[in-house]
């Protein structure tokens, strides 16, 4: 009798902590981690490389783990450095994805704000000869516009005329990815990469050229920014009326609209803050961690971003965790590529992956809570504890 | 004014299967922003299978591309069943299911494209090169004045997708499954009191969807570049969705409006090509079918009605 309770304690506890209000929304996405790197682990086997070595050489690709050998003046902490500086890019665009979540909304556009944003500063900041005190501000200041235009853009459309955001964002995306290949083409192709040509160091949002001991380091501006504009949409949903008003748009339309809300009014102001947050992604992106654009190449970074705020619950703080660990697959990718052998594009089949799981988030927990419901039926005296919540809601 | 025609409706062809695709999707209450994925999918295994042919049996036979299309057809409805599992088994969000089967579409093509390359060629690259595919003319018809370049050079697919898109346009208003299909998506309620299994009912409409997608996309890989690359995903699936907004989620309308899209497309190609101007210019003439998408919709999505119960995961508990 004592064993079978002992086996049944973790057990109840392990779905207690996917279905209780306070443990759940941590729990889902970790069970989700797991259940992808379980099923990014056999992949691996499957072609023959030991996962965990091929996890290792991730952490190390990003610095959070020392290499084997560096080049000189490079370490442990560039590749940090490094690493913060696309990771700043992807909090932003997740904030930017989720701020219209929470308003029931869905920017799949960011790529594309991120794009014009960036080829903006870039054509307007990138190649004058301001000085950094001066460029570094207008370079940020441009992103949140120009980015924010193309955001209250979209939300207008879906106002006004009732055209769904999802197909004015991909034809917006298609339209400035085509546009500004032609710009960049036409006017400031670098004749040899292709590409556009690299902007001036005053313009860059990371200072170049810190020497610490042996090492060369550069530091991304960006991160900083990244932080800062977590903590300004924590606060911003959580505690303002224009957040509450968002978000309650978000949860029914009608039912705000019967409050007097607003409901157009705050889908466009949703869409338009979504929008900065792409821009501030667009110009640390390309005017941060690149210094350079590929004509008509949309970031997937933009597409991943919506993974990250997924699996960070479409929460601001949730999602610094989740880009973490997305930034660590997408960046530690090239490193694993080249030391283990698995083509780099495992990191983007991983993030679906992972995303595959965090849409399923819903139904696992809809799971545990039939499992505890069957569970209280079986065994009154264990069953005495409260079921709190009703099955998913998603 | 021929070749505006011949890639115009070669162009707008795939896209109106893909489009067909979407409708049965949505039209049975399920919201489909996976197209792109799916016909990069089917894509894949149609291209995948051409390769793999090619390599062991050594000839490349003209029928092979209906071979390709057929393997394209089963990869996009496979694929689809993980859409499928996500909306109506699992519950997922439907718009954030379409996300995910498109970002793992890309990736695990591009993935594999790379191992089976390498596996079979010794070459890492991410590209299957295919054959060009067969074209024809039509005899008689293409001399009608003024028309007559629709019946000219024709893909072999073409022909496929036009005896395919009459018999789904007749499943789809003619037939009972068609019309619990539509019910389906008006009100799945009064479907579910009539007897119908709602849940088994979207199933198969996504499993079409995905079946007529992979179609799709295998035509575009012949069509657009003959060859199956990451640069297959170009947004058509997309464009193929707002295609279906414009014709009101009605067949016979989205042809119309694939049509034009299509003839856009070329036309605007055409113009660029008979300016004179340099190969940068034709970036500017490609926004053509977006903008006007975006124009056109900003005049008739107010007339737009989407199905009733597009979106909502089906509850039979609620009414």
């Amino acid at each position: 009798m004592s064993g079978h309770k002992g086996k049944r304690g973790p057990g109840r506890l392990f779905l207690e902590f996917l279905d209780n209000d306070k443990t759940s929304p941590v729990a889902i996405p970790l069970l989700s981690i797991l259940l992808s790197i379980l099923v990014a682990s056999v992949m691996l086997l499957v072609m023959g490389k030991n996962p965990v070595t091929a996890f290792a050489t991730f952490l190390r690709g990003c610095g959070l783990m020392p290499k084997p050998s560096y080049a000189g003046g490079q370490g442990m902490l560039t590749d940090l450095a490094s690493f913060l500086g696309i990771l700043a890019p992807m909090m932003l665009a997740s904030l930017g994805v989720i701020i219209a979540m929470q308003t029931g909304l869905f920017n799949i556009g960011v790529a594309g704000q991120m794009l014009m944003s960036g080829f903006v500063a870039t054509a307007v900041v990138g190649y004058s000869n301001l000085g950094a005190f001066l460029a570094k501000p207008l370079v940020v200041v441009i992103g949140a516009v120009v980015g924010g235009a193309l955001g209250a853009f979209i939300g207008f459309l879906k106002y006004r005329f009732n055209i769904h955001e999802v197909v004015t964002s991909i034809m917006l995306n298609y339209i400035i990815s085509y546009v500004t290949g032609f710009f960049i083409n036409t006017y400031y192709a670098d004749q040899v990469s292709r590409m556009s040509k690299v902007i001036s160091p005053q313009s860059r949002l990371t200072i170049t050229g810190i020497e610490l001991g042996s090492l060369k380091m550069s530091f991304p501006l960006g991160i900083v920014l990244a932080f800062a504009s977590v903590f300004a949409v924590r606060f911003l949903l959580d505690r303002t009326t224009t957040g509450f008003q968002l978000k309650a748009v978000g949860l029914n339309r009608d039912c705000a609209q019967y409050a007097g809300i607003n409901v157009g009014r705050n889908m466009t102001l949703a869409m338009l803050l979504s929008g900065v947050f792409a821009g501030l992604a667009g110009v640390t992106y390309y005017l941060g961690y690149f210094n350079t654009i590929v004509p008509k190449d949309l970031a997937s970074l933009g597409y991943d971003s919506i993974a990250v705020s997924l699996l960070g619950n479409t929460n601001p703080v949730g999602s610094i965790f989740s880009s973490i660990l997305i930034t660590i697959f997408q960046k530690g990718s090239v490193y694993m590529s080249s030391t283990v052998g698995v083509p780099k594009e495992i990191a983007s089949v991983i993030t679906g992956i992972l995303l595959l799981f965090s849409a399923c988030g819903a139904y696992m927990r809809y799971l545990a809570h039939r499992g505890r419901e069957r569970r209280a039926a079986s065994t009154p005296t264990a069953g005495g504890a409260e079921i709190t919540t009703g099955e998913g809601n998603a | 004014m021929d070749t505006i025609m011949i890639d115009g409706l070669s162009f707008a062809l795939p896209l109106f299967i893909i489009a067909i695709g979407g409708i049965y999707s949505e039209r049975s209450g399920v919201t489909m922003l996976a197209l792109e994925g799916l016909q990069g999918f089917g894509a894949f295994v149609g291209a995948t299978t051409v390769v793999i042919y090619r390599t062991y049996v050594g000839a490349s036979p003209p029928w092979l591309i209906l071979l390709a299309l057929l393997f394209a057809t089963l990869g996009g409805m496979l694929f689809s069943v993980i859409h499928a599992l996500l909306c109506v088994k699992f519950r997922a969000k439907q718009t954030i299911s379409g996300v995910v089967v498109n970002i793992l579409a890309v990736a695990l093509t591009t993935f594999f494209t790379s191992l089976i390359n390498a596996a079979i060629t010794g070459n890492a690259s991410n590209k299957y090169q295919l054959d060009a595919a067969y074209r024809f003319d039509v005899p008689v018809l293409l001399s009608i004045p003024f028309l007559g370049g629709l019946f000219k050079k024709l893909y072999l697919f073409e022909l496929v997708i036009v005896v395919v898109a009459v018999l789904m346009w007749y499943l789809l208003y003619k037939t009972r499954y068609g019309l619990r299909l539509r019910a389906c998506g008006e009100n799945p309620h009064s479907l579910d009191a009539a007897g119908g299994d709602v849940n088994k009912t979207r199933f198969t409409a996504i499993l079409i969807c995905g079946a007529l997608s992979g179609l799709g996309g295998m035509c575009f890989a012949y069509s657009i570049s003959a060859n199956f690359s990451p640069s297959s995903y170009m947004g058509y699936g997309y464009l193929a969705i707002a295609g279906l907004i414009f014709g009101n989620w009605n067949i016979p309308s989205t042809l119309l409006a694939c049509l034009f899209f299509g003839f856009a497309k070329s036309s605007g190609y055409q113009l660029c090509l008979s300016m004179g101007l340099s190969s940068n210019f034709s970036d500017l003439f490609l926004i053509l079918p977006y903008v006007l998408t975006l124009l056109l919709l900003v005049f008739f999505s107010k007339h737009n009605r989407a199905p009733r119960a597009v979106g909502e995961i089906f509850d039979k508990s609620k009414r």
